[in-house]
Order: structure tokens, then sequence, then C-alpha cells
């Protein structure tokens, strides 16, 4: 970078740059040196205009690059800005202080020693490695570390951290996406109808390529053109605009995401009008890679948006009009033209062409670019050759060459149909056109300009209004008369067929993102990847950052003619989003995972509980610190056992069933039968699915002759209530179910002393043994609160399970907690329930189940009526019942006291084989010993045979069957 | 975002949603044998076409039919499992 | 370093004047009007059926069909993770089977498919993933794979790059850590199957679809193409995403639901990742391919369809529980998302063998497991069609077990999220 040059850039021109406020100077820094440039600059423009040409170094060869395209779709500028990498200098805006530094160099950026990998480039073909460093099994592990840290371009910083992103949603009756004159005539059209209406441009100005194309000699018609649509669109009062928005993507039923800043947008319009233009297309030629070469529309850009000089003396190699014009703007900035190159045998005379005529430009009709030169180091284009066309693809020999700064490419362009293409339209190519066109689009959807082949202006406007009134029209609006179809004949006039032109010396980049020059393409092709898509996949060609932008129709041009397709028959590969990359922070966004909180949380968290997840509830595990975990466990099991102790069971489900089918509905959904169950008694439930494998669990408790209180598992509840409601839509039988799970809070109060605490808050129901017996419900108040009161026995103690309005559970568990005071009451988690239901032989669903067991494997055939016709998963359960059963579940105990408790899914070992698994096992503080359940081979599931677990270390170690439960097997302690 | 309507709730996107497979009516079991009946359980028709399948409005827990393009993901009509579903099922033995 | 390593198969392509090209992938030829076996597919699994079919069992009057460009199925569409660590004992000696013909298919195939051990850490998050990733350890490890439970202070040594914060909503309280989990290019293993049974006289025929069977006396005779009917004694179906429709022309329905299956890439990146890690809890895994890219996925899309269409949702949901995990990503893109459809069996293994049709047999049911079973699939299934009788491996999955009630559970390891 030279030291010394004028604010701004020494490149930069005087009144021009519609994006750069001179009166802002901003300073930044690229590898390490400070830059000077204007806000409104992007860092490409600022580093061209201080003479910076070299921006990146290219992916596999490491060759200098620098603009190409300058609306970001190439990977020649990728940039590391602080932790983002494979940042598009050439659409970030630079900003005070920016530190940008280069990317996938070896040592300095500008003497990169990674360029050695073009020295040796003709040993690495396409594909090459798939041709080689496998000859050992060791070869790759010795070479992957290589490839692989050449591979990647910008780098991660490890200790970076998700900063600050996030989401809107947004709603329009018409959505118009590009704001370029095709884009404001449809929104301004379609606002007529008075509808809303959202525009959205990816640049920071409206207009489009009105803001740096030339149509005319003069500059006259963009200006005007420019003025009259932005006129309307600004005296429409219903037209939102959103500048520096992206859409990344089109989805189902018109869902946009829209990008802008670190905000992600999710917009659904009821019609959307696609304008996003066109893409110009780089010829392939010799080094048409070197910094220097750039499409014209990137150096207009440069001129009219930037203000900075592409270059002082320029060849500009074109097949259409759009270079006759570039040549005027290159005039009119005081560079010279070496000559135009025109691809075109005969080009017709236009204004744009007479007028670079009387300026007295050499035009080389019906030649092409030979080839690119440099000064050896490929920093800089420094000239070119130019030969006659001699047929498509090939060339004379050279007849001229030419010293020049800076190379256009101006051949032709592919329409930007991605979002189209990725809801669906359909594109054909054109044989007429050379280019892409649209078929198809599928409803509610609209293509104006040149994305949909308008390129004439009038017709890009025309088009525009036809798309905006269609848009109205379809998103519900007033519209008045249908305005004409619009075709532009012109489109023929834009695109070469074949502006591609191989070298015998190589070097011709076809895709610049992955470094693949036309030998590669034509070599995969002989190799047998005769396919696009296999082609792609092959060579990589379209695979880079810019996902083919540049390189896709040059693809699918060379393989239709090498395979001798027709062109016509061939369509671009497919196209997936993004449409540009999306952050991972814009999709993330602040990060919302739903949790629940029983209405008991705080108090949990002030008893200093640890809470964990369970499903999406929190709940307490066990009381006290990390580091005392056993103990606090054990005095909390202690507790219940011997004294009084209290648990938040709000997590459980419970479902209301009402009705005068409440009964045989869950006859019918559970294994059991309810029928006649007694009024304020409950019995257990077990849900198993149509091929009778066991789902959920709880208890039943019926208030009513037509209500059922129904308790399932915490996890389950969802899909019980859903599976409920989805039968009975088919079944049609009298019955209401509600999911109450939210809706009511609960604790447990558990332990021989419960009935006396509960006493103290309970007037209205007799609590006795005799009036409100073991399985029994009442309906009353606790603590002056309306409650549900369930006889319970998980825990195999005297207990009361209390469910009242979710409101009430913090007054609740308080009112508990101070009745129990004189017992020292205590409360108790999920960790001390799991020991105290495992030493009652308590299962629980889905840990000593799993997605496969039977009600036979898990020893439950008590739970399944004999008498009732059907329940869901009755009929498989049966005949499972006649096939030979695999495993059992079954209680089993260390006899040994040395040996140490088994973990869960410790396996059950029989002659070598696995025949199942411990699924709970725990160090009983009831009991002193070892107690678990495991799934053994049924010959060892009798009470007191052996069976081998392997444990830690794959040591073997003997358990013995015992009958559950463990604990009071009378059940003399919960019955009391 | 598909969007789809829901016969209670009208439009709404499809994540408020939850799939439930292709509706596939009960046969009388006691007429069945046990490999038809594992047929029934196991078996799906899994057609790439209009299939008439379960959907259920989470929010409201509301179970309808929807006739779905499997091919396209067009959702050609919804409407109330009522209509497919017009009586009450017995089994036989059953208490009313 | 060592001369053994390098790379002299390159030395032709630098010295000679002309590219020795090769052709991996043959052109196309007239059909025959019959073959000993024709496989309906040209994925990877039907690729590496006919390869097996050549070289083990002799058989190479075999015939491909594929009704779109070779390997553009799933096989084109997975995230190429390979790995043993299964839960039933079944799956693993299968996979297992599948992981060791992996680690020499480079030199066996002469084709490097770039195969990468990485090390695969599945996550777990809450206590019931806990009890699965020991359930599958206590397996593995009795089968003689290498699996391990470990806890977090063992995670962050081995994958220093991961959020071991308990200040997220579902803190690492430890993972199942498979040091043989691998990666390899998805693309080259089918390629490199198909340019080796070509070379022992497979026929590859693209853009072929099956439009119809010939099937007679409950014996399949032959397949209906446009290009026309061709006779086979035997075939087979390995179509991946279209199995049902297939199945359907025999004659038979299974218990299939075709689900799509999305993943996205980044931007290519330097390495920094050389693990492979998977959270079922979350819902998302991720590892670092060779070129760079990081390449990640989730779980099954929430209903059927036969379309490879993308999601919006799919990505918001997948970025925010990845960035949970590796915070650091924030500014880094994504630079392609895509989507492959998903045979979903009920208990998450595939179904395999013979079928209701005599001389006519499946490989299917690949769920989102099919890749890494790829080489496994090709040689059993070539065993079970020379013999007419399933290979001892595969013998679990018949189709035959769902109606025996005899399913082979596979979901704790087999699906993203369980």
């Amino acid at each position: 970078m030279t030291a010394e040059m004028n604010w701004g850039g020494t490149n930069r021109l005087p009144n021009r740059g519609a994006l750069i406020d001179r009166s802002r100077p901003v300073t930044f820094s690229f590898e390490g040196s400070l830059v000077e440039g204007f806000e409104g600059d992007t860092i490409a423009s600022a580093l061209c205009a201080n003479g910076q040409w070299m921006i990146s170094r290219s992916f596999k060869y490491h060759r200098p690059r620098g603009v190409l395209t300058m609306i970001g779709q190439d990977a020649n500028t990728l940039v590391q800005i602080g932790d983002e990498p494979n940042c598009l200098a050439d659409k970030r805006r630079i900003a005070p202080g920016l530190v940008v530094e280069g990317q996938n160099y070896f040592g300095s950026f500008d003497s990169d020693a990674g360029r050695f990998v073009e020295w040796v480039s003709k040993f690495l073909p396409v594909g090459f490695y798939y041709k080689t460093f496998h000859e050992k099994r060791s070869s790759w592990r010795f070479w992957e570390p290589i490839v692989r840290a050449m591979a990647g371009l910008g780098k991660i910083d490890p200790h970076a951290h998700h900063g600050y992103f996030d989401k809107q949603y947004l709603f329009a009756d018409v959505a118009v996406i590009g704001g370029g004159p095709a884009g404001l005539a449809a929104a301004a059209e379609a606002a007529k109808a008075g509808g809303e209406v959202l525009l959205i441009d990816e640049n920071p100005k409206l207009g489009g390529c009105l803001n740096y194309a030339r149509f005319d000699e003069s500059g006259e018609a963009a200006c005007k053109a420019d003025g009259e649509l932005l006129n309307a669109v600004k005296a429409a009062g219903n037209i939102r605009v959103m500048s520096d928005a992206v859409v990344t993507g089109l989805f189902a039923d018109n869902w946009i995401p829209v990008v802008r800043g670190n905000r992600f947008y999710k917009l659904r319009a009821k019609a959307i009008v696609v304008a996003t233009g066109s893409i110009e297309q780089p010829a392939v030629f010799r080094n048409n890679d070197l910094p220097g070469i750039m499409l014209g529309s990137a150096a207009q850009r440069l001129i009219h948006l930037y203000g900075v000089r592409p270059g002082k003396r320029a060849v500009i190699l074109t097949a259409n009009d759009d270079g006759y014009a570039q040549a005027i703007d290159l005039l009119k900035i005081g560079s010279a033209v070496a000559t135009v190159v025109d691809l075109r045998a005969d080009p017709p005379q236009t204004a744009l062409s007479k007028a670079v005529a009387r300026a007295g430009i050499t035009v080389h009709a019906g030649s092409a670019i030979a080839e690119a030169y440099h000064h050896g180091n490929k920093e800089h284009v420094v000239g070119v050759a130019v030969a006659p066309v001699a047929g498509e693809g090939q060339l004379s020999d050279p007849t001229a060459s030419y010293e020049c700064d800076l190379v256009l490419m101006s051949v032709g362009y592919s329409p930007a149909a991605h979002l189209l293409l990725q809801a669906g339209a359909k594109f054909a190519y054109s044989t007429a056109s050379h280019m892409f066109e649209p078929r198809e689009i599928p409803a509610g959807l609209y293509a104006a300009g040149s994305v949909a082949g308008q390129f004439n202006l009038d017709q890009v406007a025309a088009g525009g209004r036809r798309a905006g009134w269609a848009a109205a029209r379809h998103a519900g609006g007033t519209v008045g008369a249908e305005p004409a179809e619009v075709s532009d004949p012109g489109a023929a006039q834009q695109t070469h067929p074949w502006p591609i032109f191989p070298h015998a010396k190589g070097g011709e980049f076809v895709d610049f993102d992955e470094d693949l020059k036309y030998d590669d393409l034509i070599n995969g092709i002989a190799d047998g990847f005769d396919n696009v898509e296999l082609l792609k996949r092959y060579s990589t060609v379209g695979m880079g950052p810019s996902q083919g932008k540049h390189s896709a129709v040059a693809a699918v041009r060379i393989v239709a003619r090498e395979t001798g397709r027709d062109l016509a028959a061939l369509t671009v590969t497919t196209q997936r989003p993004p449409y540009t990359p999306e952050k991972f922070g814009h999709l993330a966004g602040r990060i919302f995972d739903p949790e629940r909180r029983t209405a008991m949380h705080h108090r949990h968290l002030e008893l200093g509980a640890q809470m964990m997840p369970a499903g999406i509830w929190w709940r307490p595990a066990y009381y006290g610190p990390k580091a005392e975990r056993e103990k606090a466990i054990r005095e909390e099991v202690n507790a219940v056992r011997n004294d009084v102790a209290l648990i938040d069971v709000s997590t459980l489900g419970g479902l209301d069933v009402r009705g005068p089918d409440a009964a045989e509905f869950l006859n019918r959904m559970y294994t059991f039968t309810y029928a006649k169950l007694a009024v304020g008694k409950s019995r257990y439930v077990l849900m198993t699915d149509q091929a009778g494998v066991i789902t959920d669990d709880g208890v039943a408790c019926r208030f009513s002759e037509e209500h059922f209180y129904v308790t399932a598992t915490t996890s389950g509840v969802d899909a019980v209530y859903r599976s409920m409601l989805q039968w009975n839509a088919q079944w049609r039988l009298d019955v209401d179910v509600a999911n109450v799970t939210a809706a009511y809070a609960g604790v447990n109060i558990a332990g021989p002393k419960s009935r006396q605490v509960l006493q103290r808050l309970c007037q209205d129901i007799d609590l006795s043994a005799e009036a409100f017996p073991y399985l029994g419900v009442r309906e009353g108040t606790v603590a002056g609160i309306p409650a549900r009161l369930l006889r319970v026995g998980f825990v195999g103690e005297l207990g009361y399970e209390i469910h009242v309005p979710y409101g009430y559970g913090e007054a609740l568990w308080d009112a508990v907690v101070e009745a129990g005071q004189p017992e020292g009451i205590r409360p108790f988690g999920v960790e001390a329930q799991r020991v105290l239901r495992l030493e009652k032989g308590h299962i629980i669903v889905s840990q000593d189940t799993d997605g496969l067991t039977n009600a036979w494997e898990a020893d439950m055939p008590w739970a399944l009526a004999k008498t009732k016709p059907f329940f869901v998963g009755g009929r498989s359960t049966q005949i499972m019942a006649k096939m030979p059963l695999l495993r059992k579940l079954v209680g089993f105990t260390l006899d040994d006291p040395a040996l140490p408790c088994p973990e869960e899914c410790h396996l059950v070992i029989k002659g070598g084989e696995i025949v199942g698994r411990v699924t709970s096992a725990v160090n009983s503080p009831s009991l002193g010993k070892v107690v678990g359940m495991a799934y053994v081979h049924p010959a060892d599931a009798a009470p007191d045979s052996k069976i081998q677990i392997k444990i830690d270390g794959g040591r073997m170690i003997e358990g013995r069957v015992v009958k559950l439960p463990f604990y009071d097997p009378e059940g003399k302690r919960q019955e009391m | 975002m598909k969007i789809m309507n829901c016969p209670l709730n009208g439009p709404r996107n499809i994540s408020e949603f939850v799939w439930g497979g292709e509706v596939k009516p009960m046969p009388d079991e006691t007429k069945l044998s046990d490999r038809e009946w594992a047929e029934y359980v196991f078996l799906e028709n899994n057609t790439a076409g209009v299939v008439r399948e379960w959907w259920c409005h989470v929010p409201t827990s509301y179970w309808f039919i929807a006739e779905r393009n499997t091919i396209t993901d067009e959702i050609v009509k919804t409407y109330p499992a009522s209509e497919v579903f017009k009586s009450r099922v017995d089994f036989a033995g059953a208490k009313p | 370093m060592l001369p053994a390593f390098l790379p002299t198969g390159l030395l032709k392509y630098g010295f000679l004047k002309k590219y020795p090209a090769f052709r991996y992938i043959p052109k196309a030829t007239e059909l025959k009007q019959h073959y000993d076996v024709v496989i309906i597919g040209g994925g990877g699994h039907a690729l590496a059926t006919a390869y097996y079919l050549a070289r083990n069992h002799g058989i190479t009057n075999v015939c491909i069909l594929e009704r779109g460009y070779l390997a553009g199925g799933n096989t084109a569409r997975n995230t190429a993770i390979i790995r043993s660590n299964y839960l039933t004992p079944e799956g693993v000696k299968f996979y297992e089977e599948s992981l060791r013909l992996y680690r020499d298919l480079s030199q066996d195939l002469d084709f490097n498919i770039l195969y990468s051990e990485r090390g695969h850490f599945t996550l777990a998050h809450t206590d019931a993933a806990m009890r699965t990733s020991r359930w599958r350890a206590e397996v593995n490890k009795h089968l003689g794979v290498n699996s391990e439970l470990i806890y977090p202070d063992e995670i962050a040594r081995l994958c220093p790059s991961l959020n071991m914060s308990d200040d997220v909503r579902y803190p690492i309280l430890g993972a199942l850590y498979h040091p043989p989990g691998s990666i390899a290019r998805h693309d080259a293993v089918a390629w490199g199957y198909a340019a080796r049974a070509a070379q022992m006289g497979v026929e590859i025929h693209q853009q072929t679809p099956v439009t119809g069977l010939i099937i007679q006396n409950g014996k399949v005779k032959g397949v209906e193409t446009p290009r026309g009917a061709i006779g086979a004694g035997q075939v087979l179906q390995a179509v991946a995403g279209m199995t049902s429709v297939v199945a359907k022309m025999a004659g038979f329905k299974l218990p299939i639901r075709t689900i799509p299956l999305q993943a996205c890439v980044s931007v290519p990146l330097k390495p920094f990742l050389d693990q492979i890690i998977v959270s079922g809890s979350l819902h998302v895994y991720v590892s670092q391919s060779s070129r760079g890219e990081l390449v990640m996925g989730g779980s099954t899309d929430p209903y059927g369809l036969y379309s490879t269409r993308s999601t919006l949702d799919f990505k918001e949901g997948l970025l925010g529980h990845m960035l949970e995990l590796l915070p650091m990503l924030g500014e880094v893109k994504i630079l392609r998302q895509w989507a492959g459809m998903a045979d979903m069996t009920p208990d998450f293994s595939p179904i395999m063998g013979l079928t209701p049709v005599e001389n006519y047999y499946i490989d299917s049911g690949w769920g989102t497991w099919g890749f890494k079973a790829t080489p496994v699939c090709g040689k059993t299934m070539a065993y079970t069609i020379a013999n007419n009788a399933p290979h001892e491996l595969i013998k679990p999955f018949s189709y035959e077990r769902f109606l025996t009630y005899s399913q082979v559970g596979e979901k704790g390891a087999a699906s993203v999220g369980h």
C-alpha cells in the first residue's frame, strides 16, 4: 500500500459516488495498515480507491484476487473481521476502527507461502484427492491434516461469544424483492390497490442499476427513470421500504427470511414480486482472475456508487451494448479505453456503439481476449492479447495486444432466479437469449425485470407494473385494468452463448471460488462425471461460497457441449437456500428454549434445592449442596420412612375425564377396568400403544360417576392427552378430556406422621384410616384451599397427594411446611422419591421400560383386564402372550455386602450373551442393602435365581432375584 | 413455514400442528388373524400422492383430517374428523 | 517424510501431455434383454451390492437402474457419519462389520473415500440420556466396540471447543464417547463402488426409472422401464426415499413412513473441530469436513413428505441449539441447506432380505442411518441374493419381524432425538 495519498485514496474520483459521504472520513485497517475511506464505502471500494487491488488469496492456488462483481457474487473479496470469517469486502461497509484481515494465506498476505500449490498444480488434477493418498490405510492419516489445513478459508475465534441477534415478524399484502427499476415500478403499481406493500432492497439506496448503469450516452435515461420511479414510490403512502435488507430464501406459503443488521425478520406476504435482477457472468480466458479484471458492472459500481477509478487504461471485452456504455463511463472519468473487443462478428450499430466509434476507440469485432498478462506476480493485469474468434470457443492466433490496467468483461447475464427456483419455479435455457428464462412460476409469485428476461428500461418498468398489478390482485386488492403483457426482444442481445476460450497453457478460471479451470471440468467429464450434478460434486464447481452464481452457467454450457446434450433440455443445478450466507447468530436469534416452573419453584431454590430438568419442567433433585448429594438423599428418604416429608408433584400430568362415557373411555385407553371403580376410589392405570408397548402409567381417581381425574407421567402427559383425543375423534364417546396438568399444583405429604400434619390443615375431610383409606380420593379444603386429595402409595408410606389450583401452589406448600414444623417436616426431591419407589418395587415408565417393553416383560399381567372387549394394545398384548418371552423385569438384591451397587444399564449376562440390563438400582437406606430391578432371562425370573451383572471394568457380580416389593411387602405402612 | 387451515381455528403456521399419520380406520379385531392384526398395526400405505391424514392443532388440542399431497406438500383440504367418523363406535360386549 | 506416503499416483497427471482420463462411471450402453440380477436404484447401497455380487460371488451379469443420476439420492445428501455405537447387539454387530469394511475401503476400491477417524461424542443432557449412553456403552464394550461413558472433565479435555458451562438450558452431564466414529466423503464411496463394479462388468444405467415389475406366480421375472422391459433372474430394490412406492409395484406394504431429513453446511473454515458432536436432547449434530465446512443436521422433519424441499424452521431450531454447544460460531455463516428423504421404521432398524415375492429382495428402512451401513449392506445383500437366503448379520432385520412382534429397538441410538 502506498504511504502517501489523498484522503479517500488516490483512485478517488471527484463528484461521483452515490453511496459515499465525503464529509465523513473513516479510517480502518487492512492487514495492519491504516486505510482511509468515506462513510458508505465498502471495504473493497476503499481498498481499490487506495490502490490495494489484491483483497484475498484464492482457495486452492492462493492466487491474488481482487474485485470481480462488486456485489458479493464471488469469493474474491472474502476477508476476516474479528471473529467473523468469510466476510464479503465488496458488501461490508467500513466503520471507524474496523480491523480487516486477509484470509487463507501462510506467512504474509503479500507473499503467501501457499502460492507453491500452483507450482505443483499440474500434479493436482480435478478430484486428485480421490486418486491418491490411500496407498495404505495410514497414508490418508498422514495427508489428511495437510489437506485440511490447506482447505477452509476464514478462522474461528474460540473465545468469541454469541453476540446479540434478534428476530421480528413482518406481514405484507405484497412484498417486492429488489429495489431496482422493476421493483420500484412493481411496488408503486401494487400500492395503487391500497394494501400494505413492503419493498425490500439489499442495497443502501433504492434504484438498483439506475444508480450505476448507463442506458444512453448522456446518462439521462437512468436519471429520468430513477426520478420517476422513486417519486412514485415515495408518493404512495402505503409502501414501506427496507433498504440494506437481504432476502435469503423463499419458503413455502410465501415465508421469507430477511436479514438486516443483527435482526432476522420473518415475513409473510400474500403475494410476492421477485425483481432480483440478474447476475453478470464473467468470460473464461487465460488469467481471467487477475486483479484488475472485473465485470463491467463491477467497474460501473466502483465509479458511480463509490467514486473510485477502476483503472487508467482499459480493455473491454463485450458481447452486448453494455460494454460500449462502460467505455463511455470510462471516458467520462478520464480513463483511457485501449480497445473494445466484441465477441460478435457483426455488432449492431447502436447509439452507444456509435458514440464509442466517434471517440476513436478501436473495436475488434468477432474477437476475444486470448489471455491476460501480469508481471510474473499475478498481482495485477498489465495487458491482454486479442485474437479473432474462429469458432465456438476457438480462437485464431492473437492479432493484437494491449497494455492496460483494467479489463472489463461484459458478455452476458444470468437471472438471479434463486428465490424463484427455491419456491418451485421452473426455468429453462433459451437458445434465443442464451439465458435461463422462467417457464412456470407458482401462484402468488411474480417475476419482473431482468430476472424475467426484461432488459430494456421501458420494458423493465412495464414488467414491474404488470407484476405489481398481478400481485396486488392476488393479495385481494382492488386493481384497475390489466397492464399489457411484456416481452423484451432486446433480451436476445444481452448474452453471448459461448464466452469461453480455453488456452493451450490453461489458467482459464470457470469457478473463481473453487479455483477451477476449464480443463478441470473437461477432465472431470472425461473421468465419467458427465452430468451437471455429478460434475459439480466431483469437481466442486459451484460448491464454493458464492454457490455457482458466476460459474454455474459456464459449467452447464461446458457439460452440454462435451456430452452432446441439448442445452435447452438442461436445467441449472438445484438452488438451495440461502441465497446469500446467513449467520448462525441470525438464525439462532436470542435462543428461546421454553421451560416450565412449578408454583413452588422459588421455595425450592430458597431451600437450596439442586434442580434437574424433567421434560420441559424443572424439579428439585434433592435439597442441599452438590458435595453432600448422597447424604441429602439418604436423609430425605429417612424422613419419609420415619417421620414426614413433602415433595412437589405439580409436574405430574393431570387429565380430567368427564361425561357419561368416562369409565368406558378409560376402559378403552387403559389396560385395567374402571367401570366398577367406586366413587372416591383410585386405581392404577397402565397405557399401551397399538403394538402393545407400555407407554405411560398413573392413577385414575373417580370423583363422581362421570368424572375421573387421571394422572400421567410428567414427560408423557401431552402424548397421552393427544392420543386420547385422537381415539375419541374416532369412537365418538360422550366424554370430555381436559389436560389440567398446568392448572394444578400438587404436593405429596408422605410418611407415618403425615396424617397428623394434614389434620391441622384439613377439617372438612375425615382423614381416619377407616373413612379415607388407602387408594381413596376426596375433595375438600386444605388450609382453606379447594383441593383434591389422593391416598396413593408411590413411596410406600402413609401419604396424601394434595392437588390444588396452580395459583395456590405456593400457599399450600407454605401451609404444609408450617403445619409440619412440630414433626420436623422437610422437603424431599426426585432422587429420594426414586429410591423410595424402588424400595417399593414401582416401575418408572421409560426408565424400567423401554421403547419395546410389553406388559408380559414388565411382569404386569395383574394390570391387564381379562373381561373387557377392547383396550388399545389389547390384541397385540394377547398375541405376544402366545410368543416365547425373551426377558422379564424382576427385583434383585446383592447378597454379598462387599459388592458395589450396579449402575443403571449395567448388563445382565447369561452364557456370555446379553439377556437384559439393570434398570434401577440403589443402595437402599431403608433396607441396608443393594436393591434393584433388571431384565433377566425368563428362566432366571423366579425368586432366588442367580443372575450375573457386568459392572464397571467388566467385572461380573452375582445378584439374586427377589420378589417385589422389597420394602413392606404386605403394604401395611401405606395402608395405615 | 407452511400454513394449514385448521377447521376450528382457521389458517395457522404449521408449527402449531402435529402430524398424526394416515387415517387408518381400525378393523374389527375379532375378525382378523394375528398376522392380519400385526399388518394393520405396523404396515403403512405411505402413499406418494394425496393422502387423508390426521393432524392436531396443538394449542387447542383439536384433531381433524387433512388431505395433503405428499409429493408437493400441498394441503388440498381440511375438515373435522366427524365427517369421516360419523357415529359412535362400540365394541362387542361393551356397555354403552 | 515417509516415502510410502508420497502420492506417486499423481505423477502421471503432471508429466503426461494428455490428461490420462479414467472413466470411473462407465458410458451408458444399450440395455440387454436379460440380466441375472437387476438392482433398482443407483445409490451407495445398490452400487455396493453390485460390487460385492461381482467380487465375492462372481455374479457380474448385473444391471443397475437409476432414475436420476448416480448416487444422487440420500447417498448425496447424508452427512457422512460412520459409527457402530448402537444399542442392540444385532445393530452393533452389523454396524461394526460396516465400520471394519469402511476402514479398508479406500484400499479395496483403490479410490480414496477420505475416511477420517474423528471420535464421536453423543452428549447427554438429561438423566434419561445418561442412562441410554451407559446402556450403549455397556452393550458396545461387551461386543468389543470401543465406547465409553465419559463425564464433563473428560469431555472438556477431549473436545475443548464445547461449551461445558452450567449456565445453559441443558448443561452437558456426560457423553457416550466412541473413538472409532468417522466421517468419509459420501459421494466417493458410491463412485468407488461404481467404478470397481463397472470394471467387473456391472452395467450402470442412469436416467432409467423402473416403471413396473413383471411378477408371475409370486415370482419376479423382470422390470419395466421407459427404455423397454428387462428380464431378470433376481431383483433387488434399494431405493431409499421411494421404498414404499417401489414395494407397492411388487405388491406389498412396509412399516415405513417417508419423512424428510434436513441438513446444512457452513462456509469453509480452517480446521478447528476434529470431533463429531451429537446431542440427542438438543437435536443437533456437527462435524467439520475435510473441506472445512461444518456439516450439521438434526432430527427428521415433523411430518411425512416425498420432497426434498428445505424449511426455515429447521435452520432456526438447529442453530439455536448449535450456539448453545459452540457459542463461538455466532458470526459463522450457513452456506447451503438441503434435505433427503428418510424411510423411518417403527424400531429404527432397517428392513433387509427376502420379501413376499420370490427372487425379489429389499434393502430398505434406512431412515437416517443408511450411509454408515453402505459396505455391510452391499456385502450382506450380495450374499443374500447369491444364496437366496439372508446373511446371518441381517436375519434380525427381516420384513417378517414386525408381523411376529420381534422388533430390533434402536430408537435410543439411531435417531438424533429419542
